[in-house]
């Protein structure tokens, strides 16, 4: 038992001594959390959707109605270029004619700049708009379509994502709008109706909470773990056998099961420190909010480094050099990383490769692992399937190694 | 009388393919000596040698270790053996003291680290890493890690090939303290006066067959009470072989390398110097000595220890 404890502890120690190691193992994972977690974070958290549209009121001049759809659009938008929370920048930028400015010019100089993309979208209030939609909601009655909106000219731009964004955003606030108009005129039941608003404006600050760094924590951390284990373990065994260390081990009463033992105990340590450091980068640099601490995480953490020793104690036994043993690493890699769901997702894959994404221990430890740390609802297959399958690699990998797993070469 | 024997080796037989690498080997390992195993590249030592290690299984055969009858080496006999392998190796970035500590790990008792490493004059660098050592320090280091378990056998091969002439007479000193303490040692090397100084017993194998075995001096008394005299020539005249072989018992030639074996000294060096002068012929690093265990070897199979 001794053996065992001081094996994993000379296998941490040289581990954390070696320059190669280090830096694969521990600092990389870091450095691509880092990488990520800066490209692609912004995506996630949006601290600033904006948007910059021109809106030009053709009905100003000619109206002078005592209630003016137009007025309100008017109002509407100004009150959009409005923060609200200060330090914050509004949702729109809005660009409007000066008194100077003839309209015609005006719009056609903004719909330029849509194309250009320099603008997410130019709404003009044509001539007659307010007479229009007070006929047209009198007449509506009960059934109130989207006659503001009707009466308006959107003009957007399909090449842009964030002007299709915008446009659907300026419909939805229009809608909003009628629906005050009617309620306004007596015509709409408001408290029936105006839940679609809220609810989705709550959606989108529900989602903006949820840092990107949370969903891809426990990726890299299992990528780490996958790494050290299909390529560090055969690396290192197989480079202690060239070595002539194995053959050392091999001359004292240490057995086989007692080595790998020994090494899988000091892989597990080594994952831990791992996990650790990525965890903290996580936290304090990056803001990730996930919690790691409950026993069933912690356990299924456990259960991934172990599933991964066990793969690369597997292609330890069978790989005759150290040369060969990456080769087989490498082959195995690809397919195990890419029909897991780490980076797509795994619905509607051909039926053989759908066998092969419910054989990957990969699947299982990754679903169970964002389940557990809540950004995922549901696994792919029911409890205790995703700790079942990681289990059976693990007894079937570690049972071939015992039996396969030469203490010399060509021996 | 079991007990004075710490190894028994019984019609041992190894073989890859159709090569017979140890072709039928049997050999008494007394408790205490010193027994050195002798052979040529490919004799076969090497791999008898890894079968006592517990490295390789034999085909067939039989040892008595420790009174034990086994076919294999038991994981309890490795408890009481010290191995310094001739190609071991170690992980280069732990410290001398941490796999000092590590090998003792695997042992059920072992020595304390302080004591191996004083055993080896390395506790000044208890606290390097392997990479760091020098060749002579790599090896007594393994040599402290082959006794850390303060073993009964002690298999040591090749202990000092690589190191200098200092770090070798050290090593000497180690194992005649071992000895001392009644350890039973088994020793390869290619040096033949270290063989002569340190063994007890000394087996010489070649084509996996053990072609002699008893004491260094047995074995050169083996070859009778000849002297040997030996020097170069350069340009000897074409009856020189056969005029100096009629004055004494055999004459070897290996290149300009001229070896006379005598039993009457003072006759046959007459003779020769004789000749030197009427032919003219120098006789450069003219020396007189006796027999060694190369001797034996050359006598017995035609060849060298070193072929």
């Amino acid at each position: 038992m001794k053996g065992i404890f001081a094996l994993a502890r000379a296998h941490v120690i040289a581990g954390i001594r070696e320059k190669d190691t280090l830096f694969w193992f521990l600092v990389f994972p870091l450095f691509l959390l880092t990488i990520l977690t800066l490209i692609f974070g912004r995506l996630g958290q949006d601290p600033e959707i904006h948007f910059t549209i021109a809106l030009i009121d053709r009905e100003a001049a000619s109206s002078d109605a005592a209630f003016s759809p137009s007025a309100i659009v008017r109002e509407l938008f100004s009150s959009l270029t409005l923060s609200e929370t200060p330090g914050e920048r509004p949702l729109f930028s809005l660009r409007t004619p000066a008194s100077t400015d003839a309209l015609d010019a005006f719009q056609e100089k903004e719909i330029e700049q849509l194309r250009r993309g320099n603008r997410a979208a130019v709404l003009v209030i044509p001539p007659g708009f307010d007479r229009n939609v007070l006929q047209s909601l009198q007449a509506g009655g009960q059934s109130p379509q989207p006659s503001v909106e009707a009466g308006l000219q959107l003009y957007m731009s399909q090449t842009s994502v964030a002007s299709e964004t915008a446009a659907a955003i300026i419909e939805q606030i229009l809608a909003g709008l009628d629906r005050n108009l009617l309620a306004q005129m007596g015509l709409y039941d408001e408290a029936a109706s105006i839940d679609v608003v809220t609810e989705w404006t709550q959606q989108e600050q529900a989602d903006s909470e949820v840092p990107y760094v949370n969903y891809v924590l426990p990726s890299i951390v299992l990528m780490g773990f996958f790494t050290t284990g299909l390529f560090g373990v055969p690396g290192t065994i197989l480079y202690n056998r060239e070595g002539k260390v194995l053959r050392q081990y091999w001359v004292t009463p240490l057995s086989v099961r007692q080595y790998l033992l020994g090494f899988g105990v000091g892989h597990v340590i080594f994952c831990a420190i791992q996990f650790a450091l990525v965890l903290l980068l996580g936290r304090l640099a990056f803001g990730a909010t996930l919690q790691f601490s409950s026993w069933h995480t912690v356990l299924l953490l456990i259960l991934a480094s172990a599933t991964f020793l066990a793969f690369g104690f597997l292609i330890t036994s069978f790989a005759r050099s150290a040369n060969g043993g990456m080769a087989i690493a490498n082959i195995l890699n690809m397919p195990m990383m890419f029909l897991s769901g780490m980076f797509f997702p795994i619905v509607g894959l051909p039926i053989f490769l759908m066998i092969l994404v419910y054989a990957n221990p990969v699947t299982y430890v990754l679903e169970a692992l964002r389940q557990s740390v809540g950004i995922q609802a549901g696994t792919l297959m029911p409890w205790p399937w995703p700790v079942l399958v990681p289990l059976l690699w693990i007894l079937v990998c570690s049972a071939v190694a015992v039996r396969r797993l030469r203490w010399d070469v060509g021996s | 009388m079991q007990a004075d024997y710490t190894l028994k080796v019984l019609d041992l037989k190894k073989h890859y393919g159709d090569v017979h690498a140890v072709d039928g080997v049997s050999f008494d390992v007394q408790t205490g000596e010193v027994f050195t195993m002798l052979g040529p590249n490919g004799a076969g030592k090497t791999t008898t040698l890894e079968i006592l290690e517990g490295i390789r299984v034999p085909d067939s055969g039989e040892l008595v270790l420790f009174g034990d009858v086994m076919s294999r080496v038991s994981r309890a006999a490795k408890q009481r053996m010290g191995v310094l392998l001739q190609d071991g190796g170690f992980e280069p970035h732990l410290k001398v003291k941490e796999i000092i500590q590590l090998f003792a790990s695997f042992f059920s008792s072992s020595r304390p680290i302080s004591e191996v490493l004083d055993l080896v004059a390395l506790t000044e660098k208890a606290g390097a890493q392997v990479r760091n050592l020098s060749g002579g320090q790599k090896q007594r280091m393994a040599v402290g890690v082959a006794l850390v378990n303060d073993p009964d056998l002690i298999f040591l091969d090749e202990p000092t090939t690589g190191l200098d002439p200092q770090a070798r007479r050290n090593l000497w000193d180690v194992i005649e303290r071992l000895k001392a303490d009644g350890k039973t040692l088994i020793l390869t090397t290619h040096y033949m006066e270290e063989a002569e100084e340190l063994s007890d017993a000394i087996c010489i194998m070649d084509h996996g067959k053990i072609i002699a075995s008893g004491s260094p001096h047995d074995l050169t008394a083996s070859l009778g009470h000849e002297t040997l005299i030996e020097f170069r020539w350069d340009d000897p005249p074409n009856d020189a072989v056969r005029v100096l072989d009629a004055c004494c018992e055999q004459v070897r030639l290996e290149g300009e390398r001229v070896t006379m074996e005598t039993s009457m000294l003072p006759k046959t060096m007459a003779q020769l110097l004789q000749w030197s002068e009427e032919t003219a012929v120098p006789l450069r690093d003219l020396r007189v000595r006796q027999p060694n265990l190369e001797d034996v070897f050359l006598s017995m199979t035609g060849r060298t220890l070193r072929e």
